[in-house]
């Protein structure tokens, strides 16, 4: 009986493959008919020239040249703006540097603290709760705010007079009046910028690590606990050796974004006070669209991506991210 | 002797041991942890619903206020802002740019740049993500790791030659425009995502199809009936990507088109912020993704990591 029923689903499933087909058949484009790969692939990588080739091949030619505020004209300049790149560089005082600092803090600080939270959480949610899966939809929802409203949102938050936040921490006694979160000298500025960006990323975490703790191998936890291990040495030394692979590409996609960060610093600061908390991509905003120095801001714009794209290859050497 | 593969998962040792209770205590931790989360999402959504004075006291109300309707009058009805000078003191109502606080025109041009991106990046994407599972490609791990790094690309480095390359062409405020730009900014994910999903099906689908007299097209077409899933899962997450950037879209337009965040970012003057009408826009802009994004929940981890975790 089975085996006729099966039969006839098959002898379905045929028809209507055979359906597709003939309509395929009939209207099939002939660049597509090829089996030639390039063909298939050239639709997305011309819009990859576009959105990547392009403009990297713009700023290199951009870099030679800058905006002249007396004739309103973009000049040649030969090799100055590299110059002044080379310079600002080399002095310890330079907005540049501050940049370069800053933009390390943001991204070490905000790495180390989303990746032990959202470890913390993904093992909380691992260890047999009920309704495991509607915690995890809750904890989601903040990775899909904008984050420039998630910005604005802690803006308000965040405020010294009326934010709900910078009350409690007030009343904690952690931030005091002299020096809120938001204002002030700028003391806590960078944690007032990290603070939606880890509220909007440790998310990211929880879901990667939990989908690699659910997918580990029991036995060797057993055999761990077998062997009269406490289950913080299983973590420690078991668990956590196993999750390596998932930590690696939940870090490398956290890092290629960190590096990039600018909408928090935009809505929340715009840098300050003061240069406090301009990170890379926010100075060469202020360059390129501020101050207007396109040439010079071409070239940070390419120190960014040099600085991403070195970052990211030697961390997938390093740590043997394989796709 | 290993025990089977579809034995369920061993509940970690306390849970063993106590049972129950140590059951009860963590369920309670981690529902503690996701409402802590999910505060600032109700506080804001309360914030719309609240005048101004309310939004603005502390330490935050969940109940005893007199809820308003109006931001969301102004924001999704279009009443007059003035009207409401209660709440709205010293509001000049406009937003820096001129930009009027009544959104259903910014949450419209946010559709159709993320629908419009979302269905070009599928069209284009779907065929490349076919052929890198499929055929016979000597540098498929290099062409992967090539799209992958387009992802790299920080938009503040892209933004400044597009803005020049728009105003040459007379892009910039087209839909078009945004359209093309999200949609390369979506690329990688959906090339990669795709072929994932595309690697899952087995090649002999593919080869009996041909053998059956299909082409090369007519296979294509089969293989994308069977990733149905993995399409919507894609097209989500592009569009949830394409609704919530910002940098570009604030530079490629000057205000004939405005997409949510960069209208948010511009109801924020020098002189006072509207937070209520930016509550009100907020919720107004969350919900729907919110939804959607919980309908793809099962995709979401290989989404986010371009295929890369199954």
């Amino acid at each position: 009986m089975a085996n006729v029923e099966q039969v006839a689903a098959l002898d379905d499933r045929r028809q209507a493959l055979a359906g597709i087909q003939h309509s395929a058949r009939r209207r099939s484009p002939w660049f597509l008919s090829s089996d030639r790969p390039w063909i298939w692939l050239l639709p997305v990588v011309l819009l990859l020239l576009f959105i990547g080739i392009y403009p990297f091949v713009y700023n290199i030619w951009n870099s030679f040249r800058e905006f002249s505020p007396m004739t309103g004209q973009v000049e040649p300049v030969g090799w100055a703006n590299w110059q002044r790149l080379l310079q600002e560089l080399a002095d310890p005082g330079s907005r540049l540097r501050s940049a370069l600092m800053t933009t390390t803090i943001y991204v070490v600080a905000a790495l180390v603290i989303e990746f032990v939270i959202g470890l913390g959480i993904a093992v909380l949610f691992n260890s047999g709760i009920w309704g495991g899966i509607f915690w995890q939809s809750l904890i989601i929802l903040p990775m899909v705010v904008p984050p420039t409203v998630a910005a604005v949102m802690f803006k308000v938050l965040e405020n010294p007079e009326y934010g709900a936040l910078a009350y409690y921490l007030q009343n904690l006694g952690i931030t005091d009046k002299a020096e809120p979160l938001l204002g002030g000298t700028g003391k806590y500025a960078i944690a007032a910028v990290l603070i939606p960006d880890i509220w909007q990323w440790t998310p990211f975490f929880v879901l990667i690590l939990l989908a690699g703790l659910k997918a580990l191998p029991t036995e060797p936890l057993e055999a761990s606990q077998v062997d009269g291990a406490t289950s913080w040495q299983t973590f420690w030394s078991v668990t956590l050796p196993m999750l390596r692979p998932m930590i690696a590409i939940a870090v490398l996609f956290r890092l290629v974004d960190l590096l990039k960060v600018f909408d928090y610093i935009f809505v929340l600061t715009s840098g300050g006070p003061g240069t406090k908390t301009e990170v890379l991509s926010f100075y060469a905003y202020q360059r390129s669209f501020t101050t207007i120095e396109w040439g010079y801001g071409s070239v940070l714009g390419l120190l960014i991506l040099v600085i991403a794209i070195v970052v990211a290859t030697l961390f997938v050497r390093i740590f043997k991210v394989s796709w | 002797m290993s025990s089977p593969a579809y034995a369920a998962p061993v509940p970690s040792l306390p849970a063993r041991r106590k049972r129950d209770w140590g059951r009860v205590v963590r369920t309670i931790a981690a529902a503690a942890v996701a409402i802590f989360f999910f505060l600032p999402i109700l506080w804001w959504m309360l914030a719309s619903i609240k005048p101004t004075q309310e939004i603005l006291s502390v330490p935050p109300k969940l109940f005893g206020f007199d809820p308003t309707l109006n931001w969301y009058r102004v924001v999704l009805g279009n009443a007059d802002p003035t009207q409401f000078n209660v709440e709205t003191t010293g509001s000049v109502g406009r937003g820096s740019g001129g930009s009027t606080f009544f959104s259903l025109p910014y949450l419209r041009d946010s559709a159709i740049v993320g629908l419009g991106s979302t269905a070009l990046v599928l069209l284009l994407s779907a065929p490349a993500a076919y052929a890198m599972s499929r055929f016979a490609m000597r540098r498929r791990k290099d062409l992967a790791f090539w799209i992958l790094s387009q992802r790299m690309m920080p938009p503040i480095v892209a933004a400044f030659p597009l803005f020049f390359m728009f105003r040459q062409f007379h892009w910039i405020d087209t839909y078009h425009g945004l359209i093309l730009v999200h949609a390369a900014m979506n690329a990688p994910l959906a090339v990669l995502l795709l072929m994932s999903f595309f690697d899952e099906i087995p090649r002999d689908l593919d080869d009996a199809a041909r053998v059956d007299g299909a082409t090369r097209f007519g296979a294509f077409l089969i293989g994308l009936n069977l990733v149905k899933g993995g399409l919507v899962a894609t097209a989500v997450l592009a569009f949830i990507f394409s609704w919530n950037e910002f940098l570009l879209s604030l530079v490629l337009t000057t205000g004939v088109i405005r997409t949510v965040p960069v209208a948010s970012s511009t109801f924020t003057t020098a002189f006072l912020t509207e937070w209520g009408y930016l509550a009100a826009l907020g919720v107004a802009s969350m919900v729907p993704i919110f939804i959607f994004i919980l309908l793809v929940q099962r995709h979401l981890v290989r989404g986010l990591t371009l295929g890369a975790v199954k």
